[in-house]
């Protein structure tokens, strides 16, 4: 009888069981996606973007979210907001709120799509990011520049076909963080990556990696032409990119952490 | 009640500090007469604009153009503040009343900034507040000090010891209401209005009496049926036609008249739900302040799709116009107009833009905008200027006395504004899609502008990085108090803009700064971060 009654037990609970309880997201529908979408561009993408991109919301087009990541935690995130944050909870029958989480999903699904390494060789790639100096600019693992994003797991945040994009129009679709800034002063020009600006003041990572702050009284421009530091690698050959691109999909580590992008 | 006591052990050092006898004068009791003339007696500040008028200026003159290089932090009041800290304090016989978010009040010795008492309202937990849980003052009274609360009640303290005297609910919040003002006292009322119209609710201004609490009137924003303006509202759109109260309304003793902004209809983006002109949102009506009743109206904004809500201080100036002295209202919109209008009749005077806008091709003859084709949100999204948060907002105005100056915080730039399906459900938003920044941001920029209070047109400009949520304060020194969004804190030549001191208080500066006396200086506080600061001169 008690191995009978154990299962019923669970059975009924499951069944009684608030929807809020179930650890995973019981749709997956089409339509419950396109539902999910219109709700969250009704509900959410004033504040994360349309596309969980941007805005005065967290990003959401990332491979982990700070608050919690798991189809539950996430749940409780839209349904109760994030307390000491502008982030409001939504007063949503829970359904309405596990079809945004399909929306919020398919952002991630975006960042995180499987990075495919072939066709290439990932140990050229290895050789040639060394020497075309990539490591210059980017970190892998502890080693490596501090200008350009962290590649540590960049074959978990993007498709190879982002990432293509990225080396042959690196100023395409570029983050804020990694815009040029060219500050001219007393004849010389310094460039790197803004870190701060008001009023009175500009502060970057110049090319060298050094820390430069400036009084806007002092200098003769502050100029941002809106592109990214990176060479546009379009002149490799298909084999070279293919190579390349074979070793930034293998690449799945933890990184460094730091600043969030 | 849902007071909360402050444990002794917090309680403690306040209780000290009364021990060792700081001579802070016994709270007099605040007359209607005290508030009547509060401009005049610039040693207090006695209402969220420092007057009925809605000037925000100080006629203190200790700190000049000559000195004001020599200005410093006197003291500083630091809370763990998670919100805007939107406020405004109030001060009154040495003793300055300040708000904190969500729903706090601390009463501090204004001389040195310590701490006399302390009242925390116990919140609910789902608070339905659109724009942050803040909270922008008090209103005092007798020996008592008003708060509107984000689950919407207005509650009076007393004012030697914080605890509650009564507490009347305004409305039921859970269906989207809060109150984020600062309250006005006008005879034995209490002038509080509600807000939530992101939520689908509709609005009303209210009146309490200070002695027990008691609802003496209540005017909806959104007439109902049988009422003049009802009309304005396709079907059943007048239910969740929104009308927010976000700011503290404007009053002029002569007329017995309440000058009220009102915010946008709801939802905000998709005007097609609720056809018609939407009275009384985006408007200013003039409500008798003994019945309620509306004496005018003036709309800004017609059926607004862009939430350009006239949550704008109304400032009363008595002006020669056209060769005839006229007693005017004055206002710098969010839609990006200026408008002069007669506050006895609502007439409109004169307007014009004074941000860029490209949403109307001008105003006509009554006032009201010529809307230009193609700037209405759509589902590929319109890039309109101004954008979405208005050529100005909620933050004070100032006008002067000395220089004859209209001074304003504005915002350039514009939003690409999208239009989508609306849907009501109580207590949600009711937005009807959205507006984006990102691809507009980086054109954006803030000023200070002081205008012709008659025409509208700039007299000077102090450019401003990013747009700014600061509001200003003139005073009779000659200055102008401006805050930024990059937290620089600042006094300019009012009669000039040149900018002759600043300081950076390491955080946003969204509140309205005010100026009190102590000891016989002059004193000046702003909020910004999670402290409030007060300067004064060596």
């Amino acid at each position: 009888m008690m191995r009978a009654a154990v299962p019923l037990l669970i059975l009924a609970a499951a069944l009684a069981a608030p929807a809020q309880h179930r650890d995973r997201n019981p749709f997956s529908a089409p339509a419950d996606f396109q539902e999910g979408l219109r709700l969250y561009r009704l509900n959410c993408g004033v504040c994360h973007g349309m596309e969980g991109k941007s805005g005065r919301g967290a990003r959401l087009a990332v491979r982990k979210h700070r608050h919690g990541n798991s189809d539950a935690e996430l749940f409780r995130i839209i349904q109760n907001g994030v307390s000491g944050t502008e982030m409001p909870g939504l007063w949503m029958d829970e359904d309405s709120i596990w079809r945004i989480l399909l929306a919020v999903r398919s952002f991630e699904v975006n960042a995180g799509e499987a990075c495919v390494a072939t066709p290439g060789d990932a140990s050229a790639g290895r050789q040639l990011y060394a020497a075309q100096g990539c490591a210059g600019c980017h970190t892998i693992g502890p080693e490596g520049g501090r200008l350009g994003p962290d590649l540590s797991a960049v074959g978990l945040s993007f498709s190879r076909e982002q990432l293509r994009t990225a080396l042959a129009k690196p100023s395409q679709d570029i983050g804020a963080r990694y815009r040029t800034v060219v500050v001219r002063q007393g004849g010389k020009a310094f460039r790197g990556v803004l870190l701060n600006e008001d009023a009175y003041s500009v502060h970057l990572l110049d090319t060298s990696e050094n820390l430069r702050s400036f009084l806007k009284s002092e200098v003769d421009a502050v100029e941002k032409p809106g592109s990214s530091l990176m060479p546009a690698y379009d002149g490799l050959s298909e084999a070279d990119m293919d190579h390349l691109l074979a070793y930034l999909c293998t690449l799945r580590g933890a990184g460094q952490g730091g600043a969030s992008q | 009640m849902r007071s909360s006591p402050m444990p002794f052990r917090l309680f403690a050092p306040f209780l000290a500090l009364a021990l060792v006898a700081w001579p802070i004068a016994a709270p007099a009791q605040v007359t209607n007469e005290d508030l009547a003339r509060d401009l005049d007696n610039p040693a207090d500040w006695l209402s969220y604009n420092g007057g009925y008028e809605g000037w925000r200026h100080s006629k203190l003159d200790e700190i000049t153009p000559g000195n004001v290089a020599d200005l410093r932090v006197k003291w500083v009041f630091q809370q763990p503040i998670t919100q805007k800290h939107e406020t405004t304090p109030l001060v009154h016989d040495g003793v300055m009343y300040l708000t904190v978010p969500p729903n706090e009040v601390f009463a501090l010795d204004a001389e040195t900034g310590r701490g006399l008492w302390h009242y925390k309202r116990q919140l609910p937990p789902k608070i339905i507040a659109c724009c942050g849980e803040v909270n922008r003052g008090l209103a005092i009274h007798g020996d008592r000090l008003f708060l509107a609360t984000l689950d919407s009640f207005i509650v009076a303290l007393d004012r030697k010891t914080g605890r509650v005297r009564w507490q009347t609910e305004m409305v039921d919040y859970s269906e989207g209401y809060s109150g984020t003002h600062a309250p006005l006292v006008v005879g034995n009322k209490v002038i509080v209005g509600i807000a939530g119209a992101e939520y689908g609710i509709r609005g009303f201004v209210d009146a309490y009496d200070v002695a027990d609490g008691r609802r003496l009137w209540r005017f909806h924003t959104v007439p109902g049926p049988g009422e003049p303006g009802h009309e304005t509202w396709g079907g059943d759109s007048w239910k969740t036609g929104g009308g927010s109260i976000w700011v503290t309304p404007s009053y002029d003793p002569a007329a017995n008249l309440l000058y009220v902004g009102v915010g946008n209809p709801g939802p905000d983006w998709n005007g097609d739900v609720r056809p018609g002109d939407n009275l009384y949102t985006d408007s200013v009506v003039a409500l008798d302040a003994d019945s309620g009743k509306l004496k005018w109206h003036f709309q800004f904004t017609p059926h607004d799709t862009h939430d350009w809500d006239a949550v704008q201080v109304m400032v009363l100036i008595d002006r020669e116009f056209r060769g005839k002295p006229r007693k005017l209202l004055v206002t710098a919109n969010r839609n990006g107009f200026y408008y002069v209008l007669d506050r006895l009749t609502g007439e409109y005077l004169q307007g014009r833009a004074f941000v860029k806008q490209t949403w109307a091709e001008g105003l006509d003859d009554s006032g009201r905008p010529m809307v230009l084709p193609n700037t209405d949100p759509s589902e590929e999204g319109a890039e309109v200027y101004p954008m979405v948060a208005g050529g100005t907002n909620w933050m004070s105005p100032s006008f002067s006395p000395v220089t004859g100056l209209f001074y304003v915080t504005c915002r350039e730039g514009s939003s690409l504004y999208y239009k989508g399906p609306s849907e009501y459900r109580p207590g949600t938003r009711f937005w009807g899609s959205m507006f984006m920044n990102e691809q507009t941001e980086s054109n954006w920029y803030g000023a200070v502008r002081a205008l012709d209070p008659l025409t509208g047109r700039p007299v000077w400009e102090h450019r401003l990085f990013q747009p700014a949520w600061a509001g200003l304060l003139s005073t009779s020194g000659g200055l102008v108090f401006a805050g930024a969004q990059d937290g620089w804190f600042k006094a300019l030549d009012a009669k000039s803009g040149k900018e002759l001191w600043r300081i950076q208080l390491g955080g946003v500066v969204q509140a309205s700064p005010m100026a009190y006396e102590s000891r016989g200086r002059q004193h000046v506080a702003i909020a910004a971060g999670q402290s409030l600061f007060v300067f004064a001169l060596p």
